[in-house]
């Protein structure tokens, strides 16, 4: 393949965010995605783009699991097996990546969550961490990323309700907001019944402040900045795990990768499945990537000027530690850093049931959830509460899908006629208020190479030691009492079972895809794999962006510091280029 | 009326059974069910669901004849005629398995099966080295093999009661023997979710006849472009909840 100036591997949402930024200096960049282009096929038009038991039940879009998948323990003195089929974190294929199928939740992260350590010592003390919960500072400040949370904010097209305009905080936003420069570019989406309920609740009865969570869902034809065009939102509930068929979601399918098409410099490549990163130890570069090209069979190598890793999670860490890029991490000592720090999310639902209430869990976006941050993150004062962290409690109607939305009572049977009846009786009348929860990292909640599986390439499968600790069971107990004490005060007629996680890591039940850590970034190479620029510690041209480089996951949703990390890293590799070297 | 149905039903032979339960819902069942419970159902028959008129002979691409019969007990028992839908065979339940088990699903679609194989906790999910369909087929043949040893009679011939604690013994693992296939495992985490699947995904796929329990819920189905509903009937009944439309309204 002739040179490049950029490859980056794995054409996904951060992926075409770095592009964009490279596209308007004209560089020549190469993406190499190992999914399909997705077209106008039945994933994304009526009547079978609603196709429930296609798109969400069998992951019609979703890492096909007879190809890769990975393997999982509790612990590191267990036997690990395989996660046979992909249930508890879904990642995508496909060029947008799972950027297409995501719910469009999207959050600007506290400011303190990037300097977290600093945080907790200070606020509590520096015995305030206990020694196996490495958290640490990113090494990168809110004021940088504003800008940048500001840009993916326009891009998207995102639909909010600014809470801290410039340091004024406004009414109806969440107080806990780090500042903005700027408004929402849209206005949120329309509440749900459910969400109301839950907004006047807490409002009269606590004193909280309910907000509209933050939604790539456009409520409005929108144009963003590059002239690329939404339509609105239709209110169907399909949009997590689905495409949207009215263009009306932020995705990288439909405002990133058609608009790259058109620039000059700019190359996709789909079906190329990235095998490895060809590197010199000696002077500390990356020469270029190997892939099998799928459409041919052939392996091919991409030689590159820089390397960007931006194919999620699980095949950024998998790839660095193929390469033997940085040293594997070693739980025992603690030394090493390529594995460290991954992390899931602690989430905990309670279901209510409103005998008198029309709720339609079918009249509902991806995003059209309410929500609180009172008990999230660190900002409330956990001074003897025996854990660190929290999450956003909210109403979170995305869907009334039939197959996978319903809920019924607690004691009904599971089949029969009085199962019939309770479905009638309650389907148009639940929802839940559900937390998520931060999880912070564990000495033991790490990525790995599996000794004894491989993928269909013949390449070992990540292997993901991990369980929740005594820290996150905390946080979800807490979560947990927070929501039942909201519920009761909603007026609920029934109050269902809640969900926490109490007990050990289940890999079959979807616990929203937000896996993070493995690659992370920090100020010093001895416990971070990347600088916070986002360069690798002993490839100078190597740069990894996404979750991957969270060194902690905290109680919002991932794609808001996704978008701004990967924008401002595309910033940083046109300076690169113009300038090698260590960027400061 | 289910009890009725069933306990007629075991006495006939495999395909005439079917036959049966798909055709019978009007004379003939009446004419078991008066011998037996005719009180209750004197009571039930006006509110009864109507029987829908019937597939044609349903041609199943992937049972046998036993296990046909196996699945249609099962579904007929689970999802009974009554005032809310028809019995579980008329909704099409039984073919919607049958269907996925054909297909790709069925052949391990989405499934790492590769090696080394160990057995795990539930929490580790699906660990054997058999196809969906496989394993289906192997838990229809412990089923059967179990109530006979237990019950004395393969699972179709048993009666409604005796079904109902073989379903709920089975679902609560208590028919699991070390080292014995796990009929609960089997149950839960295949047998269960494809009955909910055939009960309520589209149509399209064989399941949910008529979208039976799409109007049952009151879910509206398709196209869900809901700009202006989302609005106009938060907080109140939508107008289409019993009218629902699936892929083949829009064919
Ligand atoms: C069902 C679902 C719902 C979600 N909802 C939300 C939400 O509401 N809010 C939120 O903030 N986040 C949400 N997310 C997460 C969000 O989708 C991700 O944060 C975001 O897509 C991450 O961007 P990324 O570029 O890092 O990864 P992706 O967008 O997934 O892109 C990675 C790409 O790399 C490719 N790739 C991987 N390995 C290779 C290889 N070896 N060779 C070549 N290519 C490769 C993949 O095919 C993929 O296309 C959701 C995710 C899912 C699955």
């Amino acid at each position: 393949m002739p040179h490049c100036a950029v490859v980056i591997v794995g054409g996904g949402l951060a992926a075409g965010l770095v592009a964009r930024q490279l596209a308007r200096d004209g560089v020549e960049t190469v993406v190499l995605e190992r999914g399909a282009d997705l077209g106008p096929g039945a994933e994304s038009r009526l009547p079978t783009q609603r196709d429930e038991l296609r798109w969400a039940v069998r992951g019609g879009l979703m890492q096909d699991a007879a190809v890769e998948t990975c393997t999982h323990r509790r612990s590191r003195h267990e036997l690990a097996r395989p996660m046979r089929r992909l249930a508890a974190f879904l990642p995508g294929t496909g060029v947008g990546g799972a950027g297409n199928h995501w719910n469009g939740q999207c959050f600007r992260w506290t400011d303190y969550n990037l300097a977290l350590r600093t945080r907790f010592t200070g606020r509590y003390g520096p015995q305030a961490i206990p020694p196996d919960m490495p958290i640490q500072d990113w090494g990168v400040s809110y004021d940088e990323l504003e800008p940048y949370y500001d840009l993916f904010e326009r891009l998207f097209g995102i639909a909010g309700q600014a809470g801290n305009l410039r340091g004024e905080l406004r009414p109806g936003g969440n107080p806990f907001e780090a500042p903005r420069q700027h408004e929402f570019p849209q206005r949120p989406l329309e509440i749900t019944e459910a969400g109301r309920i839950f907004a006047e609740t807490v409002a009269r009865e606590f004193g909280h402040r309910p907000f509209p969570s933050p939604a790539a869902n456009s409520p409005d034809p929108y144009v963003n900045p590059d002239g690329m065009r939404l339509g609105s939102c239709q209110y169907c509930g399909h949009c997590d795990r689905f495409l949207c068929e009215a263009n009306a979601k932020g995705s990288p399918e439909l405002l990133l990768y058609p608009w790259l098409r058109r620039q000059k410099g700019f190359t996709l490549r789909p079906h190329a499945h990235v095998l490895g990163i060809e590197h010199d130890p000696t002077v500390g570069r990356a020469r270029g990537v190997r892939y099998l090209d799928l459409t041919t069979g052939e392996e091919c190598f991409q030689p590159a000027d820089v390397v960007v890793l931006a194919a999620f999670t699980l095949t950024n860490t998998r790839l660095l530690l193929l390469a033997g890029l940085g040293r594997a991490y070693d739980p025992v000592s603690g030394e090493g850093v390529v594995g460290r720090n991954f992390c899931f999310q602690a989430n905990s639902g309670v279901p209510l049931f409103f005998r008198d209430r029309w709720l339609n869990p079918f009249l509902a976006a991806g995003a059209s959830t309410t929500v609180i941050d009172e008990f999230n993150d660190d900002n409330f004062d956990h001074t003897g509460l025996g854990f660190l962290g929290g999450g956003y409690i909210g109403v979170g109607m995305s869907s009334g899908r039939p197959i996978t939305a319903r809920r019924t009572p607690p004691g009904t049977p599971r089949w029969g006629t009085a199962w019939k009846r309770a479905n009638a009786d309650w389907y148009a009348h639940n929802c839940a208020i559900g937390a998520q929860g931060s999880c912070y990292p564990h000495r033991e909640n790490y990525l790995e190479l599996d000794p004894d599986y491989t993928d269909a390439y013949g390449q070992p499968l990540v292997r993901l030691n991990f369980d929740f600790r005594e820290n996150e069971r905390r946080v979800s107990a807490f979560l947990v009492e927070q929501s039942l004490r909201i519920a009761r005060a909603m007026g609920a007629t029934i109050i269902g079972a809640a969900a926490g996680r109490s007990g050990q890591f289940d890999t079959r039940a979807y616990q929203g895809s937000h896996i993070t850590g493995g690659t992370i970034m920090g100020g010093d190479p001895a416990t971070s794999v990347v600088s916070p620029r986002l360069q690798h510690w002993e490839a100078e041209n190597l740069f990894v962006v996404g979750a991957s480089v969270f060194a902690h996951n905290g109680g919002h949703n991932p794609t808001g510091p996704v978008g701004a990390l990967a924008l401002r890293l595309g910033d940083d590799l046109a300076r690169y280029l113009a300038q090698p070297g260590r960027l400061a | 009326m289910n009890a009725a149905t069933d306990s007629c039903a075991s006495g006939l032979p495999g395909t005439g059974r079917r036959l049966f339960l798909r055709q019978a819902a009007g004379a003939a069942a009446l004419w078991c069910a008066a011998g037996e419970v005719a009180g209750q159902v004197a009571q039930d028959l006006p509110t009864i669901y109507p029987s829908a008129p019937g597939p044609a002979d349903t041609v199943y691409l992937s049972f046998g004849p036993e296990e046909a019969d196996c699945v249609e007990a099962m579904v007929e028992h689970m999802c009974p005629r009554d005032e809310l839908t028809p019995g579980g065979v008329d909704c099409g339940l039984a073919v919607f398995i049958d269907r996925e088990l054909a297909g790709a699903y069925g052949h391990g679609d989405r499934l790492y099966l590769r090696g080394p194989f160990r057995p795990g906790l539930p929490e580790d999910g699906y660990q054997l080295s058999m196809t969906p369909a496989q394993y289906f087929k192997s838990g229809c043949r412990a089923l059967d093999q179990n109530c006979q040893r237990r019950l004395g009679a393969v699972f179709a011939r048993l009666d409604a009661n005796a079904k109902e604690s073989c379903l709920l013994e089975i679902s609560t693992n208590r028919w699991d023997e070390t080292g014995e296939f796990s009929l609960g495992a089997w149950f839960n985490e295949l047998f269960y979710p494809l009955f909910t699947q055939a009960c309520f995904s589209d149509p399209v796929y064989g399941g949910n006849r008529d979208k039976v329990f799409w109007r049952l819920l009151g879910y509206p189905g398709l196209p869900a472009t809901y700009g202006r509903d989302m609005v106009t009937y938060r907080g109140r009944p939508h107008p289409a909840a019993h009218t629902p439309r699936s892929m083949q309204d829009f064919a």
